[in-house]
């Protein structure tokens, strides 16, 4: 009874915080003073302008999936299979544009690059997406490769060298892995806001955004995300058709050895020389610029003078919002992968949904639920970003719980409970300590994605309460290079210093946490 | 002819040995059985033969030719003419039975003609010419360790490596299949190296039976040796 209460709880959370802002936003403009209207979806279908949108949405989306896959899956073998030195080194370097916000890598190309429009418009867009989506096709294949049972491919081994082998059983068999990787980054690309806003391209988040924020036009805004929201829907469909059961849990290999390693033999040099300068160009280099523009000049005097306070609420929101998706996903994870709720799927598939949702579309149907005075308790404190982050990133929480709890034999909790142990002591003594690597993994990926959200917190935050991506993207209109460079770096110091501190001493390294 | 030729072979993982000083000739067309408890370090041996590892000291050679020695590789698994047959058979889950046999012929390269035809009598071989669009998930444990079979086969190797692949079948299963790895011995006049933790299956298969204990070799004989050296008590393995 004890579990379905609190699990229940939990679902009803997540439903509130979740999916009934959705259904809000969209109830709100489909009625005009009390009576049914599609008035706001009317321009939808005609207007040429919406179309062009649309064009240019799917284009970014497809170009820089297309570009990240066959980019990030060598990439990702490269690293997670080979003998390449440096491989540890290279694999979090090249997630680093992953744990900031999004617009500060195109700040600094912008820098680099001049404002003569030769970063601009679907190429720049595309390059910019693409350096900083890499690192997602790059993990999955890594982290896919070890849930391939060794044994196939050293059946494979006895008849054929390494690359039939990688073409015909390695590849096929991290296929479904590729596949949710490049849906990921569709997704992602196809919500995304700051970067295409920052170079002036025109697509649909960026128009929500602006009718919104500037003309204050709630239904024209919601008008304009609903395609995302389609666009979204059916491609989660398409991933729970044909995906999810493929990858619902990242599985480890069935034999304990560890995957064989390619030796590279005189291909090592030439191999380990192209992807550290691929580093230096897309990661490296964009940092240096930010440096070097932000070096002098009391910069960062000024930065911490303006934003001093952003950047102490950013680390709590992020602290905060990470300890509550952790305990959000540990339930939520429990309730799928024990199925002890009818309802275990649904919630599934909501957190799933929300995810892949764009962060301006919850951010919208949050401001449409919770701004009303009889909830502007919540809706005028810190707690509405908090609960934007609950609905956004439950998701991410929820599947590493799903696959740590997977790992943890069943006859664990029953020995416990042979012994005598309610629920909430069989949890509280057996499996959250079992599961404590996935609840340790949770909650860094938890911070990372609170502290580098720019597009829920812009939209939802309390007058004074803004985070530092928020703060510096406000600052862009009107700040010199030289502060905007300065607040850039002191955001990526901000996400990578901490985790980088957190992966040296909690022994996270080595890919121990998805195993 | 000598076809395995281990000498003086130690191999470790971290701080434990697997193998300690092991020496161990095999000659063509013989049925070898390495017996032994789990983690004995007979697999280790096989592994070492399919090059999957290499010594940390001591050399393997293949047919006279030297194949690693001292922590070196010097021919890979694909070059080494042998099959090997998994104890989970690691089967292609996302290739069909005869995708699966027919990898190897198609990784050499050989016309699709000749490809159809070798598989065509490795389906015969092991009685699965009906089978071969399906995928392994969709075929009986027996039938799934015939296409372990016919796929390690389908290349003709000189040498046949099988490590426990009888070890998860109901005993019945487990007698057939006894008698149909004899009946391809006989037929194809391979090298056997089987490895097993079950002295009957031992004593069936082999002609001679190799005793590891402890990553060492215990005892090396006939079928009539090794069966009177338990008889007359034998070490117990821990």
């Amino acid at each position: 009874m004890t579990r379905r209460l609190l699990l229940g709880f939990i679902v009803a959370l997540l439903v509130g915080f979740g999916l009934l802002p959705v259904l809000s936003m969209f109830g709100r403009s489909i009625f005009v003073d009390g009576q049914l209207s599609l008035a706001a979806y009317g321009g939808l279908l005609q207007s040429t302008r919406q179309w062009t949108l649309m064009r240019n949405s799917l284009a970014l989306s497809a170009l820089v999936t297309l570009l990240t896959v066959v980019t990030g899956t060598p990439l990702g073998i490269l690293l997670g299979k080979t003998d390449l030195p440096g491989r540890q080194f290279l694999a979090m370097l090249f997630v680093t544009p992953l744990l900031v916000p999004p617009y500060i890598f195109a700040v600094s190309w912008f820098d680099l690059l001049g404002p003569d429009g030769r970063l601009a418009g679907l190429s720049g867009c595309t390059f910019i997406l693409f350096s900083i989506f890499l690192p997602i096709p790059m993990l999955l294949t890594m982290v896919f490769l070890r849930t391939v049972n060794p044994r196939l491919e050293e059946a494979g081994r006895l008849c054929a060298a390494w690359p039939t082998v990688l073409a015909r059983i390695t590849i096929p068999l991290i296929l479904p892995g590729v596949l949710l990787a490049g849906l990921l980054v569709f997704l992602l690309s196809f919500g995304e806001f700051s970067v295409p806003n920052f170079l002036r391209f025109d697509v649909f988040p960026v128009e929500s955004f602006t009718r919104f924020s500037a003309f204050y036009d709630f239904k024209a805004a919601t008008a304009a995300v609903v395609p995302l929201a389609g666009v979204t829907l059916i491609l989660l469909f398409v991933e729970a058709v044909f995906l999810r059961d493929r990858t619902y849990l990242l599985r480890p290999s069935a034999t304990p050895e560890r995957s064989p390693v390619i030796a590279l033999g005189p291909h090592r040099k030439w191999l380990f020389a192209l992807v550290t300068a691929a580093g230096f160009l897309i990661v490296v280099l964009p940092v240096v610029v930010l440096v070097s523009r932000s070096a002098g000049h009391g910069n960062y005097a000024e930065a911490l003078r303006r934003a001093g306070g952003s950047l102490g609420r950013s680390f709590a929101f992020a602290v905060g919002g990470a300890s509550l998706l952790t305990v959000f996903g540990f339930f939520t994870g429990y309730l799928v992968q024990t199925r002890a709720l009818r309802c275990w799927r649904a919630v599934d598939s909501l957190t799933v949904f929300l995810f892949a949702l764009p962060g301006i579309v919850i951010g919208i149907g949050l401001i449409s639920l919770w701004n009303t005075p009889r909830t502007n308790l919540v809706y005028g404190t810190s707690a509405i970003i908090i609960i934007g982050y609950l609905a956004k990133y439950t998701a991410l929480t929820s599947r590493i719980m799903v696959t740590q709890l997977a790992q943890i034999p069943p006859t664990m909790a029953e020995a416990a409970q042979v012994a005598g142990a309610g629920w909430l002591r069989r949890l509280a003594l057996i499996q959250v300590p079992l599961a404590r690597r996935g609840l340790l993994a949770g909650w860094l990926i938890g911070y990372i994605f609170c502290l580098r959200d720019t597009d829920i917190t812009m939209l939802v935050y309390p007058p004074g309460r803004e985070t530092l991506p928020v703060r510096i993207f406000t600052l862009m209109a009107n700040g010199s290079p030289g502060l905007i460079a300065a607040l850039c770096v002191i955001m990526i110091a901000a996400a990578v210093v901490p985790i980088g501190l957190l992966w040296l001493v909690s022994g996270l390294r080595q890919g121990k946490v998805v195993e | 002819m000598r076809i395995v030729d281990l000498v003086s072979v130690s191999v470790s993982f971290g701080k434990t040995k697997a193998l300690d000083d092991i020496s161990l000739q095999i000659d063509t067309g013989e049925r070898i059985v390495i017996l032994g408890p789990s983690g004995c370090g007979k697999t280790t041996i096989l592994r070492l033969l399919a090059g999957f590892i290499t010594p940390d000291s001591g050399s393997v050679s293949l047919g006279g030719e030297l194949v690693a020695c001292d922590r070196r590789l010097l021919k890979p698994p694909e070059q080494r003419d042998l099959g090997l047959v998994f104890q989970d058979l690691a089967l292609w889950p996302h290739l069909t039975v005869g995708g699966n046999i027919e990898f190897g012929l198609k990784a050499r390269g050989l016309p699709r003609p000749e490809r159809k035809r070798l598989l065509d009598e490795a389906l015969t071989l092991v009685g699965l010419r009906d089978y071969a669009g399906r995928k392994p998930a969709a075929l009986s444990g027996g039938q799934q360790q015939r296409v372990a079979l016919a796929r390690a086969l389908v290349l003709t190797p000189g040498l046949l490596l099988l490590d426990e692949p009888l070890s998860s079948l109901d005993l019945e299963l487990n007698i057939r299949l006894r008698h149909e790895i004899l009946r391809l011995h006989e037929k194809l006049g391979f090298t056997l190296v089987h490895v097993t933790h079950d002295r009957d299956e031992a004593f069936a298969l082999g002609t001679r039976v190799v005793v590891v204990a402890r990553g060492r070799i215990e005892r090396d004989g006939s079928v009539a040796d090794i069966r009177k050296y338990y008889q007359t008590g034998a070490p117990r393995a821990e």
